[in-house]
């Protein structure tokens, strides 16, 4: 993966400028630092990144498009950068003023009910209010930053090799991803390259994750249409899973599995066993996926629930599986290759039907594909294990790098000084990419299916809280 | 805490029940740091709780010693500020801790009935 494309602009030009970054390219992130604000896109040709000086007002780009709706409140409401006509006045996290108002719809015979934060089960926290007309949903409201520690704060101004731990805990369910977009922003700045063994592992451990987070995505989809095997068998692979990580990297969530400079210390000491781990999970994964999609009456609970359509999820610069499911074919991995990725191309796979029912099957597939890279990455290590991580030491400057997780693309964003301390950090994980559009997925939906479109999602709250 | 619901750990063998409502449960579990944002719906959490009732912190986050103590939104731990009477150390505790505080929440509560 190359710099990014760097263009700067005067705050006046920037919704040109956006506009016609938008013809070929995907929204990832904006962002703003103490002088600028950016505004970041994925191509065919890399990354774009359009600056426009943050001293003046900027017009807000959020009302014609959508994706960039929740980067230009927290711009506001974190940065205190001040934009024109913004269609959203309310602040996006909740503040000494308690919880924002929801967007609420109304009329005859209009019904509003608030589920959260504290859920029926075992889930982070949100606040969603549902407007609804009989069964039908016809709005859907989250409110969400309830987890928001002030980790970006947090981190700002510490040794940035020495904030690795705390960035790889930021979410746990997309830590790698995090991390490994981490390592090479400061690799990057330290002129350190990571050896190419470290690079395989670093695949093993990318995709582990991808492994047992798309378990429990086909798990907690099973339960959500209320097929207790397919949840109880889901949750029983993703444990095997999670033996496997601790066995590779020393940890069940593969947290500091990637560090800067290279792998975590020890992984990967007994190549093969984990090679032959998951070849018997990959058999059992297969035959569990296979009757999850072969069941006709989940399958039926599945199709046209939860309907992501194409252009909405483009206009919402959705990521991920999610994305792929409704006709979309960017992944990072493939179209912006990094670490060995460029060696070891995965399999892309695109359903066009966006309901649950293909998100169900895109990551099956991305199942068996995750499984094919662990293969192919251990056998070319062939039982060499990865060496201690190289001494990595940033030179002052800034990196952007996106990393695709389990949800999609996770980018960081950050600025190092002098002395080798973060000035500055941006998260902006695929679950705070995809969040408004799973709102929008609920619309003409039954309430009781709620949890099951937005367990088709499956997204984190943490990351996306910061 | 979702292993504990997988056939590995199946706390339900051992009597647990995961229940959709505060005013249900004999035992309360508590994640992470306690955010500014939280502490209301969490305070109101246990107060709905049927008594005797037992908070069990689970994880470092909630017992205030996690890698985001002292941010700027975090304060305490969940357990800290809620007056956890158990504590399950770990970034992430295993299934087997977690199962292992519960089954001593289960002890203190028939201590106290």
């Amino acid at each position: 993966m190359r710099p990014p494309v760097a263009t700067r602009v005067g705050a006046a030009a920037l919704p040109a400028a956006v506009a016609v970054a938008l013809r070929e390219h995907d929204p990832l992130a904006a962002y703003a630092t103490a002088t600028d604000v950016h505004y970041l896109f994925a191509g065919a040709d890399g990354l774009l990144d359009i600056g426009a000086a943050r001293d003046d007002v900027i017009p807000a780009l959020a009302g014609t498009h959508p994706a960039f709706a929740w980067d230009e409140r927290e711009m506001r409401d974190a940065h205190g950068v001040r934009f024109a006509n913004a269609p959203d006045d309310r602040p996006l996290f909740i503040g000494a003023a308690g919880e924002p108002p929801a967007l609420t719809a109304e009329g005859e015979g209009v019904t509003v009910v608030v589920v959260g934060p504290v859920h029926a089960g075992i889930i982070e926290p949100g606040r969603f209010t549902i407007s609804t007309g009989g069964e039908t949903v016809i709005h859907l409201d989250a409110q969400l930053s309830y987890s928001r520690r002030g980790v970006e704060a947090f981190l700002a101004g510490r040794n940035a090799v020495a904030a690795a731990p705390r960035v790889a805990r930021i979410c746990a369910a997309c830590s790698v991803a995090r991390s490994w977009s981490y390592a090479r922003a400061l690799e990057s700045l330290a002129g350190v390259a990571c050896d190419g063994a470290s690079e395989y592992g670093r695949i093993v451990a990318a995709e582990l994750e991808r492994i047992y987070n798309h378990l429990f995505d086909l798990a907690q989809a099973a339960a959500g249409a209320g097929y207790g095997y397919g949840q109880t068998h889901g949750l029983g692979l993703k444990e095997r899973a999670h033996a496997l990580c601790a066995a590779a990297f020393g940890h069940r969530l593969l947290f500091d599995a990637i560090v800067p400079g290279g792998v975590a210390v020890g992984a990967l000491r007994d190549a093969r066993a984990t090679r032959e781990g998951t070849a018997r999970l990959r058999a059992d994964a297969a035959a569990y996926a296979a009757t999850l999609l072969g069941n006709i009456s989940v399958q039926r609970r599945f199709e046209g629930a939860g309907v992501l359509l194409a252009e909405t999820a483009r206009a919402f610069g959705v990521v991920g599986p999610g994305r792929r499911a409704s006709g979309g074919t960017f992944d990072v991995r493939a179209a912006l290759p990094y670490g060995a990725y460029a060696e070891l191309v995965p399999a892309v796979t695109s359903e066009s039907a966006g309901d649950v029912a293909a998100r169900v099957r895109v990551k099956a597939a991305e199942l068996e594909a995750a499984f094919d890279l662990v293969d192919r990455a251990l056998a070319a290590l062939d039982a060499a294990a990865p060496p201690p991580p190289q001494r990595v030491e940033p030179a002052a400057g800034a990196a952007v790098r996106v990393t695709e997780g389990p949800r999609g693309a996770e980018t960081l964003a950050l600025g190092v000084d002098a002395t080798g301390a973060l000035e500055r950090i941006t998260v902006r994980s695929a679950s705070f990419r995809n969040w408004p559009a799973v709102v929008r997925s609920m619309e003409g939906n039954i309430v009781p299916d709620f949890p099951l479109v937005n367990k088709s999602f499956n997204l984190c709250y943490a990351c996306a809280d910061g | 805490m979702n292993a504990l619901a997988g056939p590995d750990y199946d706390t339900t063998n051992a009597g647990f029940s995961i229940v959709a409502s505060p005013r249900h449960a004999d035992v309360i579990t508590v994640t992470g740091p306690m955010t500014l944002a939280m502490r209301g719906a969490a305070a109101a959490t246990i107060a709905a709780a049927a008594r005797p009732c037992v908070v069990v912190a689970v994880g470092d986050c909630a017992t205030g010693e996690g890698p985001w103590s002292g941010a700027p939104l975090a304060g305490s731990g969940a357990g800290v500020e809620l007056a956890a009477a158990v504590t399950v150390r770990g970034c992430p505790p295993t299934p087997a801790a977690i199962a292992a505080g519960l089954a001593e929440a289960a002890r203190r509560l028939g201590e106290s009935a």
